[in-house]
């Protein structure tokens, strides 16, 4: 039987191909859009450099810390038979799906001159909002969960077996951890961790209201735009773009390296499935 | 679409009376007036009506061959002014009474070691450059030329932030004071220390005083000293032109409304070519705007 005769693919390729458009086609319309020499030259104005130089970095240390913390957090919800497992579960989602705006002033709340945490630490003047501190905190909050999720989805899914076999041949925890599991979860969970980082990279609601300043990219996007309008935002809308697409990219390749097919790294984790 | 300072004052206020009024439907938008009329330029917006924190935005940014007629009149809505609001919970909330009853300069609250206040951001928002004209004007009004010392580089990262942000910092205890409009401040039912008429941008009789100030904008529009005026306009891109002349003229036969709020009456002046107003609003004005 044909491939293409198959009403039910028609259709859905159909219904696909109408969300594609919604996806898609700003994309393209940017680049038709695109005045590659004048938006060179915006490119190249001291700001842009220093919101890019910015963004590199607090994403850099941001993707450093929710590593070194969230696989670790991964593995105990993914092997430590918690109680409560699924409430730690939906605790990890939740930053996820808060407005990056709401979260902004929950952490501003917590972590400003007036702040839960913030306040005690003013007085030895160290400041955790309006500076690199406070960027990092907010894309700690809206992505480091792309981290925890994948390293969840990557650990429950070894083969258990391999780790009691390691287990009945006298193999510590640590390194049982350090020799089988991370090994094998490790394509998922870098896939997860690229995600994260790009997630990280166009974080905007939350960082506006923690860190106005030193502007990242996307607030320097936002300030483009409204104090030059839209010729000022379109170069720096096109490097966002550019930077994501390779993020993607990068996060295609290592989840195919697990061997699983397309998957970007959180499409095996269901919420609340157990494993 | 309306500058965003009047968030309160037209989604709880004027918005839900005009349709009260008329049964006309309302529904508002917030943008900072510069942002706002860029988008509305680049065609990113077609709201029926826009109201402007300042008469300079329409003319820098709407009106003209340049920028394709979207607009090409204006009427004066209504003036506020510029006042130092305070978080009521501050360590300094004292001194900023002792200024408000007079006791103290208010410049003397804002010296104060350890104190933190902000104002909006030059680039993106009226009451930014503002501030900055309220500062210049202070050193001389008092002859103390180093107040304007108090802002540091215009764009200051430890003073600037955006309208709400700030707002929000100053609310929640994280600033002590920040520089607002007063219907700002009302709306939000906040403190604060009023500045002479000299200097706080909203009395139309200091204007040559006023237009002493000057400051350059990133695309390299020239912005002066001037009271401080809401303005109020039909886009060319309006879509219910109808809709949009009924909700103006509420507008401009809303003095005692827009009082409440915190925002100062003015005579209804037209700024551009007064043969474009529409006739029925022509009538509401009451002379031509000249800055």
């Amino acid at each position: 039987m044909k491939r293409s005769l198959k009403p039910t693919f028609v259709i859905f390729g159909l219904l696909g191909g109408l969300l594609l458009l919604d996806l898609l086609l700003p994309i393209v319309n940017l680049l038709i859009y695109a005045d590659w020499s004048s938006w060179m030259v915006a490119l190249r104005e001291p700001g842009a450099g220093k919101a890019l130089r910015t963004s590199a970095l607090t994403s850099a240390i941001s993707v450093a810390i929710m590593t070194f913390l969230g696989v670790p957090l991964g593995y105990l919800l993914a092997r430590g038979r918690l109680p409560f497992q699924r409430f730690w579960m939906g605790l990890v989602f939740l930053p996820m799906v808060v407005p990056g705006l709401a979260g902004g002033i929950l952490l501003l709340l917590t972590f400003g001159p007036n702040g839960m945490i913030g306040k005690p630490l003013d007085s030895w003047d160290i400041a955790l909002t309006n500076n690199f501190v406070g960027i990092v905190l907010a894309q700690l909050f809206v992505s480091a969960p792309f981290v925890i999720v994948s390293a969840y989805a990557g650990f429950a899914g070894v083969d258990s077996k391999l780790e009691m076999a390691a287990a009945t041949l006298g193999d510590s925890r640590w390194d049982i951890f350090r020799r089988i599991s991370l090994p094998l979860a490790w394509p998922g969970i870098a896939a997860g961790i690229t995600l994260a980082w790009i997630r990280a990279l166009g974080e905007f609601g939350a960082t506006l209201i923690v860190a106005y300043n030193p502007h990242t990219l996307p607030v320097y996007l936002w300030v483009r735009f409204e104090s030059n309008g839209l010729t000022g935002a379109l170069p720096v809308a096109l490097l966002l773009v550019l930077l994501a697409a390779g993020a993607v990219a990068i996060s295609m390749f290592l989840s195919h390296l697990t061997g699983y097919g397309e998957g970007v790294g959180v499409r095996d984790y269901i919420p609340g499935r157990q494993t | 679409m309306y500058a965003g300072s009047l968030a309160t004052v037209m989604e709880n206020g004027l918005g839900p009376a005009y349709s009260k009024a008329t049964g006309g439907e309302y529904q508002g938008e917030a943008q900072g007036s510069l942002g706002a009329a860029r988008m509305i330029r680049d065609r990113l917006r077609s709201p029926d009506v826009f109201i402007s924190a300042d008469p300079a935005v329409n003319r820098n940014v709407l009106m003209g061959a340049e920028n394709r007629e979207m607009v090409t009149w204006f009427v004066t809505l209504a003036s506020s002014q510029l006042v130092l609001a305070y978080n009521p919970e501050s360590k300094f909330a004292a001194k900023f009474q002792a200024a408000s009853a007079g006791t103290i300069p208010w410049y003397e609250v804002l010296q104060t070691p350890g104190l933190r206040f902000g104002r909006g951001d030059p680039r993106t928002d009226p009451k930014g450059y503002r501030t900055l004209f309220l500062f210049d004007l202070a050193a001389r009004h008092y002859q103390r030329p180093e107040l304007t010392g108090l802002l540091g580089d215009p764009i200051n990262p430890d003073q600037v932030f955006p309208e709400i942000v700030l707002l929000a910092r100053v609310q929640s205890g994280q600033f002590d004071a920040g520089i607002f409009y007063r219907h700002e401040v009302v709306a939000h039912k906040l403190p604060y220390v009023s500045f002479p008429p000299e200097i706080n941008l909203g009395d139309p009789k200091f204007a040559s005083f006023y237009a002493q100030a000057s400051f350059t904008t990133p695309t390299g529009e020239r912005v002066s000293g001037a009271p401080i005026l809401f303005t109020i306009t039909i886009p060319k891109v309006a879509g219910n032109e109808t809709g949009a002349r009924n909700f103006v003229r509420f507008m401009l036969s809303s003095n005692k409304l827009l009082e409440e709020f915190g925002l100062g009456a003015v005579d209804h002046l037209v700024g551009g070519e007064i043969m474009q107003v529409p006739m029925e609003l022509r009538s509401l004005s009451s002379g031509k705007y000249e800055p």
